[in-house]
């Protein structure tokens, strides 16, 4: 008997790791090459996209959907309807991202899946080796391709659409395999016995009575990719997905249902796009030829229109400056009022929500110019360290900001040291990404009574969700807490004193920008290092926002109110 | 020259193919062998010669490897050994490109279950031969369209597969296999799922086209009526060896074995004749139900001048003929009226006490049970031919 437990643990994530740091290292030609061809493409298409007036797409789609199917008018209605829906919702330009990122991922996957899913059913060995890659493939958690997505190709769309297509493939693989099996075996007989080649078999035999088969398959990988665009969000994939990540992270159900809507209406028209092609021969019914040369106009006038409006598109000028922060109200707040001042003066600034450590990453690689979340010298220790040498450290842009427990005042414990088993023995968190984590799993250890709670994992945003609902029905909780937030505006609450002094003392928000920005863009450096403000300034935007003002408008507000104080930066 | 000369070609399916062989050489059963070595037997030593426009059918039980053979002689399935020699070459080491070639120019083949394209419609079907080899679109539909013409199919060209009758689509499968216009048409089992009337006048086309087109078809079927009706030469096999080659006349009177003789024979002879063996599934009518029309329209049907008459219950109850059926319709009567007597036997009467039975009846013999049931009927030629077989017997 060989007692398991007794060989030591393999080190198999420090391999994993070492393996992609390789090949970061060694095919980061390729990888950058790919990062920048995909980003420019990709980039194209958008702007291709959102170039064809809105009202146009709408109606064409609709016209084509309509010149299809014949007698049959639910479906062009529904794309009417639910499209201009999305545009009165103000997520247009998301939903063209979004759409970019799907056709482009599914694309791909189909370019790839259809080949190897032949040549699986053409070759045992082939499939023997396809397969349990292809399993691995589907079961693994889409959100484990984004970790060395952002390793090789940095945060934005490119990252998006390399996780959508490893998630997306599997099944155009496997339906074509198994619709290629499913060729009767007579059939493939009367083909040999008249002499067809391999070829001519697969194209005049195979193929055709495979492609129902082919298409189911190939539905369900574009919603697959359709499903990813939630999740590549969390690393900087522009589109719908950033609303409904945001909405989560915020607790905010109208924004989130808004976003999720306008997903299921875009899945419902691209699968019922899709499902067209899928006909049997016999009962496929013979358009009228007017109907088919007016769908080509249409598909015409799509084209001449994106092209048209891509032309005479005004390019936005002025320097291009791209900020990475993360959803903490906090961080919402200054960068977009930092991005909306930039603007006023002439900047074409990018903001990319992104998770916290992705974040710290972003900066170290110079795929963004720069933060101004950065929580030190505590909160973000552990990045920082990892970071410092790739990363310059601009200062404060914030200063007096506090961590800690946080509890409502009607709770009578007012020390960490003091706690027994009050609100079941449980801290509720906010991101398990969050420096702020560290510190209370910290703490945790630090403070022997506390032996036994555990820390919740959750988002900030649902963090003040639960805070909420405690403090109307005057529960006990406990939360991780921080300051400046609206939250301490909003409720009565007090922090727990910290004899061992583990949540950190006195913080600043500071801002951390690439390493080689003070010699590409000087101006840019100059005002991410002037850039400062104070907590109530803070505050301000944070409750202006959490009361249902959009973020830039928020921000706008207070920077006409605080003119000078924005001046100065510039200067 | 013969057209097609195979020699000692044989099949083993699976791994241990030469345990298979030398199991072959012991005159082991096909399931003990595939039971010790996991290899099946397809086809063994098979030596024979079609000559040029012959209809050479091959025939034997299912699994007795006919399938096979077929299959080798175009080489869908590669042969273990032995040599497949057509017009004078042997093609069995030809490579892949030539195969097709052979494939393309020589030989069409016709599948049981049809095996037509379900997505491409009758007329594309019809020209897939030609479409393979690059034949230039007008020349192939033209002559698509022409041995569609031939089979009366040419106003279907543009329906799909799915919308014809079994025996339309076998004569799709037939017109594509001749628009190739090849020497040899290999048809595997073809007319074996459609129904007895079709394919009865399926056989009836074959042999009309055969006498036009003089092609040299090798024919594959299970069952001894066809092989008897089309072919010239037959060959049987059992377990993939060949029992017997020759016309049906040579396999009726001189049986090579006794697999043979037992194949080709409908009657049991270790049995005694009696009426049950003899008797075929009678034409019947409902006398309490039925009328005079009805039983005039399936007469016509049926093509007979005569129906057994039964009550609801099934029960025996008379003849009708064609006459009485007229007459009643004329006067107005009732089936039940007009019907004849029938001379009746029971399913275990001997067939030399049927013969003066029959010898006297104007109408077949009825066979009935004790309860009046109706079992089926017996005609004159099946008791000749019983007596003749068994005077054989005699002789032997």
């Amino acid at each position: 008997m060989i007692n398991l437990l007794s060989i030591a643990k393999l080190p198999l994530d420090s391999w994993v790791t070492d393996g992609v740091n390789w090949l970061t290292k060694n095919l980061s030609g390729l990888f950058n090459a790919i990062q920048t061809g995909g980003s420019n493409t990709m980039d194209a298409v958008t702007n291709f996209l959102t170039a064809i007036p809105m009202p146009i797409f709408i109606i064409t789609l609709a016209l084509i959907s309509w010149l299809l199917t014949p007698k049959k008018y639910g479906q062009p209605i529904f794309i009417l309807l639910g499209l201009a829906l999305i545009a009165n919702q103000g997520l247009w330009s998301d939903l063209m991202q979004t759409l970019t990122l799907v056709l482009v991922a599914s694309v791909i996957s189909l370019v790839i899946g259809i080949p190897l899913g032949i040549w699986s059913s053409k070759s045992p060995k082939a499939y023997a080796v396809i397969k349990p890659i292809l399993d691995f493939m589907q079961t693994m958690p889409a959100f484990v391709y984004l970790i060395p997505a952002v390793a090789f190709f940095g945060i934005g769309v490119v990252p998006g659409a390399f996780a959508s297509i490893i998630f997306a493939l599997p099944p155009v693989v496997n339906f074509t395999y198994l619709g290629l099996q499913q060729v009767p075996t007579s059939l493939v007989e009367a083909a040999d016995s008249f002499g067809a080649t391999t070829w001519q078999k697969l194209f005049k035999l195979e193929l055709p009575n495979a492609k129902n088969t082919i298409i189911a398959g190939s539905k369900q990988t574009i919603m697959l990719a359709l499903s990813m665009v939630v999740t590549a969000s969390m690393i900087g994939a522009p589109g719908l997905g950033r609303g409904v990540l945001s909405a989560v992270q915020h607790a905010d159900v109208g924004a989130g249902f808004v976003s999720g809507i306008a997903l299921v209406i875009l899945a419902i028209i691209v699968d019922r796009f899709v499902q067209r092609l899928n006909t049997e021969p016999v009962s496929a019914p013979k358009l009228p030829k007017w109907r088919k040369l007016t769908t080509w106009a249409m598909l015409a006038i799509l084209l001449i229109s994106g092209v048209v409006g891509s032309i005479t598109a005004t390019q936005s000028s002025g320097k291009k400056v791209t900020l990475g922060y993360v959803e903490w109200d906090s961080e919402v707040a200054s960068t977009n009022v930092l991005a909306e001042a930039m603007r006023q003066h002439g900047y074409n600034v990018t903001i990319t929500p992104l998770d916290n450590a992705v974040n710290w990453q972003s900066v170290a690689n110079k795929q963004v110019d720069g933060t101004v979340s950065a929580w030190l010298p505590n909160t973000h220790k552990d990045l920082y360290a990892k970071y410092k040498n790739d990363v310059d450290l601009l200062g404060p842009n914030l200063k007096g900001v506090k961590l800690g427990f946080v509890v409502p005042d009607y709770m009578d414990v007012n020390s960490i040291a003091d706690l027994t088993n009050q609100a079941n023995k449980t801290i509720t968190g906010i991101e398990p990404g969050a420096g702020e984590m560290k510190l209370a799993a910290n703490t945790l250890k630090a403070y022997p009574n506390l032996s036994g709670w555990n820390l919740q994992e959750s988002s900030s945003g649902a963090m003040t969700t639960a805070l909420d609902k405690a403090y109307k029905a005057k529960q006990p909780i406990i939360v991780t807490g921080w300051s400046p937030h609206w939250m301490f505006n909003k409720y009565k609450l007090k922090y727990l004193a910290d004899p061992k002094g583990t949540m950190g003392g006195q913080e600043s928000i500071n801002t951390v920008v690439r390493k080689n920005l003070k010699q590409t863009s000087p101006d840019v450096y100059k005002v991410m290092k002037k850039f400062h403000w104070t907590q109530s300034d803070m505050q301000t935007v944070m409750l202006d926002i959490q009361n249902g003002k959009t973020p830039t408008k928020a921000a706008d507000d207070w920077i006409s109110s605080h003119k000078s104080q924005v001046n100065a930066w510039f200067k | 020259m013969p057209k097609v000369q195979i020699k000692h070609l044989t099949k083993i399916f699976g791994k241990r193919q030469k345990a298979a062989l030398k199991m072959v050489k012991e005159n082991k059963s096909k399931n003990e062998i595939f039971e010790k070595t996991g290899s099946t037997v397809g086809v063994y030593d098979i030596n024979l010669e079609v000559n040029e426009g012959e209809i050479f059918v091959i025939m034997g039980l299912s699994g007795s490897g006919k399938s096979t053979l077929i299959r080798l002689l175009n080489r869908l399935i590669e042969p273990t050994s032995g040599e497949i020699i057509l017009d004078g070459k042997n093609i069995t080491h030809y490579n892949k490109k030539e195969m097709l070639d052979i494939r393309r120019q020589k030989m069409s083949m016709v599948f049981q279950n049809f095996a037509l394209f379900p997505h491409r419609t009758i007329l594309e079907n019809t020209e897939f031969g030609l479409e393979i080899q690059g034949v230039p679109a007008a020349e192939r539909r033209q002559r698509a369209e022409k041995a569609l013409e031939n089979s009366q199919l040419l106003s279907f060209k543009d329906q799909y597969p799915s919308q014809l009758s079994g025996g339309m689509q076998q004569r799709v499968g037939l017109s594509r296999a001749l628009t190739n216009d090849p020497d040899i048409l290999l048809m595997d089992e073809a007319f074996s799922a459609l129904d007895p009337l079709v394919r009865h006048e399926m056989q009836d086309e074959l042999l009309d086209l055969q006498a036009n087109v003089k092609k040299t078809i090798i024919f594959i079927t299970h069952d001894l009526n066809e092989a008897l009706r089309l072919g010239d030469r037959i060959a049987i096999m059992k377990d993939g060896q060949l029992q017997q080659i020759g016309t049906g006349e040579e396999i009726l009177t001189n049986p090579a074995n006794g697999y043979v003789e037992n194949f080709v024979e409908d009657v049991d002879r270790s049995k005694v004749l009696n009426a049950e063996t003899i008797m075929i599934p009678g034409f019947t009518i409902n006398a309490d139900t039925d009328g005079p029309n009805v039983a005039l329209h399936r007469m016509s049907e049926e093509e007979v001048s005569g129906l057994v008459a039964v009550d609801a219950n099934r029960k025996f109850a008379g003849y009708i003929t064609s006459d009485a059926a007229v007459a009643a319709r004329r006067e107005k009567k009732n089936l039940r009226d007009v019907l004849t007597e029938m001379p009746t036997v029971t399913p275990d009467t001997l067939v030399a006490d049927i013969m003066p039975i029959i010898y006297d009846a104007h109408t077949p013999v009825a066979v009935v049970d004790e309860n009046q049931k109706l079992h089926g009927i017996i005609i004159r030629g099946a008791v000749i031919e019983a007596l003749a077989q068994t005077e054989g017997d005699n002789n032997d």
